[in-house]
C-alpha cells in the first residue's frame, strides 16, 4: 500500500463531529435580517401584477428592479433571470423576496401579497414535450439541446444486420437530498458584498455576482460555510439565493439570511434529469452486435441550466463499456414548465448506464446468451476507442473486474440457483460501467483554466489555496495529504480551509469528480514547485492546468478525447422479492472499482458505501412524481430515501491500476459509486420475476404492474 | 408566544379542556411537523405528556388499560402488553420517534395510515374518553370519523386504551410501507386466530390504510369460520371479494390506488390459504 493510501485524520472531523462547525443557519452576524422568497404558484404565465401590501417598519421587499447588473444567471445559456420579470416557467420560480428580522412576520406578509397571473399553456411532461408542435418555451423547437454523432457506418451495419433488438426505458427523477438545504448568509463590509453559505462551487457564485451587481471582483467576495452535502445540488443553484441574498444586504446594509425549508427546497432546486432512451442494436447471425443506435431525451425543465452538459455525459456514455463500432447517438433536453433540471453526482451517467445495461440484459435473454459473457464478447479494451473515438491509453480491466465481482458474489450460482423453500424469490443481476474523470472535452482547458496556491509561513507550514469546497466528501484532507506526501512533511503542517475568493485562486467547480485527479494534480505540481524553493523560509508556488500532450478534442464533431481518463466499475445486487406484496429487500451488494491509487481508504471508503446507497436509492425507491407541475412529495415522509435498515452492507474491492494524470495516479471516484447500482438492482428484479424492467425507480407499484401485465 | 398549559393531575386537565378550546399536545411528533413551519400555533396548548394517570399500563378485569401518554417504546418494553400489539409497534417510525410519540397521539392524529388502530380494531379494543363531567368507552374501531377527525367531543380526552387479555391470539401483521423504518404504510394487514386443537375458533382481520377507516367486516369474518377447513379456492375468492368491496383506497404520493387494493387482497388471500393454517 502507498503510504498515501493510509487513512488520515480528516481535517474537518473535530468540527463537525463537536458540533462546533456553524453551518449557515447558525451564521447570526449582529443586525441580521432573514429573507423570505415569493414564488411562482403557476407552471407557465404571463406575470401581470404584483400586489404588495404596507409593510412594517424594518421590512423591505426585492425584486428584479433592485438589480443594478443584468438579470440572467451566468451559466451556459442566457435564459434564466435571477428575479422573473415579466413571466414565470415552473412552480417555485421566485419572484421577490420579503426581508426583515422576524420570520414570522414575512411568513405573514408573503401570504398577503398578491400576484396576477396569465396563465400560458404549460408543458408538464417529458412526453407533452416531444409531442409538442408550437408555442414552445425556447426558440422554435421544443427542445434547448440538440446532440448526435456516429462511429463508424451505421447504415452499412443495418444493412448487414441478421437481427435486431430494441428498447425503451424511462428514468425518473432524484432529488439531492442534502442534510443541510440550500442557504446564504450576504454582508455589506466596507463596500464589499460577503457571502457566506452552502455551496460547491465559489467562483460560479463569484461570477453570478458580478453579472447581476456590475461589480468589480475586488467587492465582491465567496466564502464556503461548512457544507452539509452538495451532491451536485449546489453546483449551479446556489447562484440564485446568493444574489438574492446580496441584493437584500446591499439594500438594507444589514447582513441578511436566506435558508431554504426543506418543501421549499423540494419544490425549487434541481433534480436529476429524467430520461426516456431508446436503444436499437443490430446483430450478426453469431449473436454479435455489429451496430447500435441511441436515442435519448432528457427532461430539462424551465430553463437550459446545464442540461446541455448533462445531455453530453449521457450521449458519451450511453454506449456504455461496450467496443461496437458503428454507432449513431442522438440527444434532446427538452424544455417543460417544471423546476429546471441540472447537476447530481452522475451527470447524466446514471440514467445512460441503467439504459445500455439493462438492454445488455434483454440482448442476453434474446440470444439466451449469459449476460456477462455476451458483454465480456464486447467489452472495450487498452488501444480500442471509445464512443467518440478517443483511444484508451490505460489499461482497461473490465474482464478481471467481472471476475473478482462475480467471484465475491456468487453471482454464477445465484443466477440460476432454483427458487428458496420461503416462496420468495430472488434475484441476482451485474452492471459495468465507467465515469469520465473530469470537465466533458477539452472543458478543463478552455472553460476552467484551474489554479491553485501553495504558500509557505516562516513557521514551516504550507497553506494549500484552492477553490474545491469541502462537501463531507474529504477534499480538505485528500488536497493537504498531496501536499504533505509531496513536500514529505507531516500533515499537521499543512492547512486548508474553505474556500473564500479572496484568497483562493479559481482551481474550478467542486464537481465532475474532479477535484482528486484535476485539482489534486494541480497541488502536487505547486508543491514540487515550492519543494524546489524550500530553502527559502516564506515562499508559495503556483500550478495552472496543461491540456495532455497527445489528446484533442472537437465539441462540433463529438469527435475525440470526451474525457482525459476514465474510472470502471463492476456491480452486482442480490434482491429478495415477496410475491405476495411485490416489495423487496436488498439483500446483498458487491462492487469492484478501478480508480487507480486511492488517495485515503477512510475517503474512498466512505465515497463507495455512500455512492452506491444513493445509486440502490435511485434504483429502488427515491419517488418523486409531478402533478400540474408540482412535486407530489415534498418532504422525507414521502420522499423516500432509504434508511440503514433498507441496505445490506457492501462488499468493495478496489484493482490495483494507475493513472498516469492524477496525483499519485489517482482517478476520479466521486461519482462512480453511484452510477452502476441502479442498473444491477433492476437486473436482480428482472431476474427474479422473469419479466424486463424498464423503468427506474423499481418500485412494488411497477413490479406488480409488470407481473400482471408485463 | 403561544399559551401553554402544563397542568398536575388529569382532573386539572379536564376542567381546562372543559374551560376554552385547547390543542392537546403529548409527543409531538406529528403536530410539530405539522406547525414546526408554519410559525407559532394560534390558540393554548394543552400539555400531557407528564400525566401520571395517563402513564399507567396495568391489567384490570381481564384487559389491559394502557394509558393514553404512554410512549410507543414504553408499550414495547411492557411484559404485560400482547405481542401481537407489539408488532405494528415496533414497525413504527424510529427508536428516537417511538421513545417520545405515544399510543394516544397515534390514534387522536387519526391518519388512515396510523399503524396501531387496524390491530386494535381487530383485538376489539375500547377506548376511554374522559371529559370534565363524564366518561365513555367507545369501540377503538369507531374512533376515527375521517380522515384528521376523530370522534372525540368538545373538552373530551383519550385517557385509556383498554386491550381484552383473551383469548390468546395467533398473529399475522403485515406492513407494506416506502421503506423499513421511518416509514408511513402503503397498506397494512393484521389478522388474529384462535385455534383449538389446530382448529380455528375465532377469526378477526383489519386493514389499514386502504380505507378512510380501519375495514373491518364481522360478517366477513363469520363467513371465514363457516367456510369449512381448509377453505376452497372459491371460498377464499367470495370472502376476497366482499372485502374488495370494503376497499376503498387512494392515490397519493406514496402508492396508487391499484397496488394498495390488490395487495391487500393477496395478503388475505395468502392469510386464508396459508397463513392462517401455519
Amino acid at each position: 500500500m502507498e503510504a498515501i493510501t493510509r487513512t488520515a485524520k480528516r481535517l474537518d472531523f473535530d468540527d463537525k463531529i463537536s458540533g462546533a462547525a456553524r453551518y449557515c443557519a447558525d451564521l447570526r452576524p449582529e443586525g441580521l435580517l432573514y429573507a423570505k422568497t415569493l414564488r411562482s404558484q403557476r407552471p407557465r404565465a404571463w406575470l401581470r401584477q404584483v400586489f404588495v401590501p404596507p409593510l412594517p417598519e424594518g421590512y423591505c421587499v426585492i425584486d428584479h428592479h433592485d438589480i443594478p447588473g443584468t438579470n440572467i444567471v451566468p451559466i451556459v445559456t442566457d435564459d434564466q433571470p435571477f428575479f422573473a420579470a415579466d413571466a414565470v416557467n415552473y412552480v417555485g420560480e421566485p419572484i421577490l423576496l420579503v426581508v426583515g428580522p422576524d420570520r414570522y412576520v414575512l411568513n405573514s406578509l408573503l401570504n398577503q401579497i398578491r400576484v396576477v397571473y396569465e396563465d400560458r399553456p404549460p408543458i408538464l411532461s417529458l412526453e407533452a414535450a416531444m409531442a409538442r408542435t408550437g408555442d414552445f418555451i425556447s426558440g422554435h423547437q421544443p427542445w434547448f439541446t440538440a446532440y448526435e454523432y456516429e462511429k463508424g457506418d451505421i447504415e452499412e451495419a443495418i444493412h448487414q444486420a441478421a437481427d435486431c433488438v430494441e428498447d425503451t426505458f424511462y428514468t425518473g427523477y432524484q432529488e439531492q437530498a442534502y442534510l443541510e438545504t440550500q442557504g446564504m448568509v450576504a454582508a455589506l463590509e466596507e463596500g464589499v458584498v460577503t457571502i457566506r453559505g452552502s455551496m460547491q462551487c465559489p467562483y460560479y457564485i463569484q461570477s453570478a455576482l458580478k453579472q447581476a451587481l456590475g461589480w468589480e471582483d475586488s467587492r465582491i467576495r465567496v466564502i464556503q460555510a461548512p457544507t452539509g452535502g452538495g451532491f451536485g445540488g449546489k453546483e449551479e443553484y446556489p447562484s440564485i439565493p446568493a444574489v438574492h441574498a446580496a441584493l437584500a444586504a446591499i439594500k438594507t446594509g444589514k447582513p441578511v439570511q436566506l435558508v431554504f425549508e426543506r418543501g421549499e427546497d423540494i419544490l425549487c432546486t434541481t433534480k436529476r434529469h429524467p430520461a426516456l432512451i431508446r436503444l436499437k442494436s443490430y446483430l450478426d447471425t453469431g449473436g454479435r452486435i455489429l451496430g447500435r443506435q441511441i436515442d435519448i431525451n432528457a427532461d430539462a425543465g424551465a430553463y437550459a441550466g446545464l442540461s446541455s452538459v448533462v445531455l453530453q455525459r449521457m450521449v458519451y456514455s450511453c454506449a456504455g463499456v461496450y467496443d461496437v463500432n458503428n454507432l449513431r447517438v442522438r440527444g434532446r433536453a427538452y424544455a417543460t414548465s417544471k423546476a429546471p433540471s441540472g447537476a447530481f453526482r452522475g451527470f447524466g451517467g446514471p440514467q445512460a448506464f441503467f439504459a445500455i445495461e439493462m438492454h445488455m440484459e434483454h440482448l442476453a435473454r434474446h440470444l439466451k446468451a449469459d449476460p456477462i459473457a455476451l458483454r465480456r464478447r464486447h467489452f472495450l479494451h487498452q488501444g480500442g476507442t471509445t464512443s467518440t473515438g478517443g483511444l484508451l491509453r490505460s489499461p482497461v480491466q473490465l474482464g478481471r473486474m467481472a471476475d473478482m465481482v462475480c467471484e465475491m458474489s456468487g453471482y454464477a450460482h445465484k443466477r440460476t440457483a432454483p427458487k428458496p423453500l420461503s416462496g420468495k424469490l430472488r434475484g441476482v443481476g451485474c452492471s459495468l460501467f465507467f465515469h469520465g474523470c473530469g470537465f466533458t472535452g477539452a472543458g478543463e482547458r478552455d472553460l476552467l483554466k484551474p489554479s491553485v496556491r501553495l504558500c509557505r509561513a516562516a513557521d514551516g507550514t504550507v497553506q494549500v489555496y484552492a477553490s474545491s469546497a469541502e462537501l463531507g466528501q474529504g477534499a480538505m484532507t485528500i488536497l493537504s495529504k498531496i501536499a504533505a506526501c509531496t513536500l514529505g512533511i507531516p500533515p499537521e503542517k499543512v492547512r486548508c480551509g474553505y474556500p473564500d475568493t479572496k484568497l483562493c485562486p479559481d482551481s474550478g467547480p467542486t464537481v465532475a469528480s474532479r477535484t482528486a485527479m484535476v485539482v489534486g494534480r494541480l497541488v502536487h505540481e505547486a508543491a514540487l514547485k515550492l519543494k524546489a524553493r524550500w530553502e527559502e523560509p516564506v515562499c508559495q508556488a503556483e500550478a495552472g492546468f496543461q491540456y495532455p500532450v497527445g489528446f484533442s478534442w472537437d465539441k462540433d464533431i463529438h469527435r475525440g478525447d470526451a474525457y482525459l481518463e476514465y474510472s470502471w466499475g463492476a456491480n452486482v445486487v442480490e434482491i429478495e422479492l415477496d410475491p405476495v406484496t411485490c416489495a423487496y429487500e436488498i439483500v446483498g451488494a458487491w462492487a469492484v472499482f478501478d480508480i487507480g491509487t486511492p488517495l485515503d481508504e477512510g475517503i474512498v471508503a466512505g465515497q463507495i458505501e455512500g455512492g452506491m446507497a444513493q445509486g440502490l436509492g435511485y434504483g429502488a425507491m427515491e419517488v418523486l412524481e409531478y402533478r400540474d407541475g408540482r412535486p407530489l412529495q415534498r418532504g422525507f415522509t414521502d420522499y423516500s430515501l432509504p434508511t440503514t435498515l433498507d441496505l445490506p452492507p457492501v462488499k468493495w474491492r478496489l484493482v490495483e491500476s494507475h493513472s498516469d494524470l492524477g496525483p499519485y495516479g489517482a482517478r476520479g471516484l466521486g461519482e462512480l459509486s453511484l452510477v452502476g447500482a441502479a442498473p444491477a438492482l433492476a437486473a436482480a428484479v428482472e431476474n427474479a420475476i422473469g419479466k424486463p424492467v424498464r423503468k427506474l425507480p423499481v418500485t412494488p407499484e411497477y413490479i406488480l404492474e409488470l407481473m400482471h401485465h408485463g | 408566544m403561544t399559551g401553554c398549559c402544563r397542568p398536575e393531575t388529569l382532573e386539572d386537565a379536564l376542567s381546562i379542556l372543559s374551560r376554552q378550546g385547547a390543542q392537546v399536545l403529548a409527543g409531538g411528533t406529528d403536530w410539530m411537523v405539522k406547525h414546526g413551519q408554519q410559525g407559532p400555533h394560534g390558540g393554548p396548548v394543552l400539555y400531557i405528556a407528564e400525566l401520571a394517570e395517563l402513564r399507567q399500563i396495568a391489567v384490570h378485569g381481564g384487559e389491559i388499560h394502557i394509558g393514553a401518554a404512554c410512549t410507543l417504546t414504553e408499550l414495547l418494553e411492557s411484559p404485560l402488553v400482547p405481542d401481537c400489539l407489539k408488532q405494528p409497534l415496533a414497525q413504527m417510525a424510529s427508536p428516537a420517534i417511538r421513545n417520545i410519540a405515544t399510543i394516544g397521539g397515534n390514534l387522536c392524529n387519526a391518519s388512515p395510515a396510523a399503524d396501531a388502530l387496524p390491530m386494535l380494531s381487530a383485538m376489539d379494543a375500547m377506548l376511554s374518553l374522559r371529559s370534565h363531567k363524564a366518561e365513555e368507552r367507545l369501540p377503538a374501531e369507531d374512533f376515527l370519523l375521517a380522515p384528521g377527525k376523530p370522534r372525540l367531543a368538545q373538552g373530551q380526552l383519550l385517557v385509556e386504551i383498554h386491550v381484552p387479555l383473551s383469548p390468546k391470539w395467533d398473529c399475522v401483521y403485515r406492513k407494506v410501507g416506502l421503506r423499513r423504518a421511518n416509514s408511513l404504510s402503503k397498506v397494512s394487514f393484521c389478522a388474529l386466530s384462535d385455534k383449538k386443537a389446530g382448529y380455528v375458533q375465532d377469526v378477526r382481520i383489519a386493514f389499514g390504510a386502504v380505507a378512510p377507516r380501519v375495514v373491518r367486516s364481522r360478517e366477513a369474518e363469520k363467513r371465514i369460520l363457516s367456510s369449512g377447513h381448509p377453505l376452497t379456492d372459491d371460498q377464499i375468492q367470495a370472502i376476497a371479494a366482499e372485502y374488495g368491496k370494503l376497499l376503498k383506497p387512494i392515490d397519493d404520493a406514496r402508492s396508487s390506488r391499484a397496488y394498495r387494493r390488490e395487495v391487500s387482497l393477496r395478503l388475505l388471500k395468502w392469510y386464508l390459504r396459508e397463513g392462517m393454517n401455519a
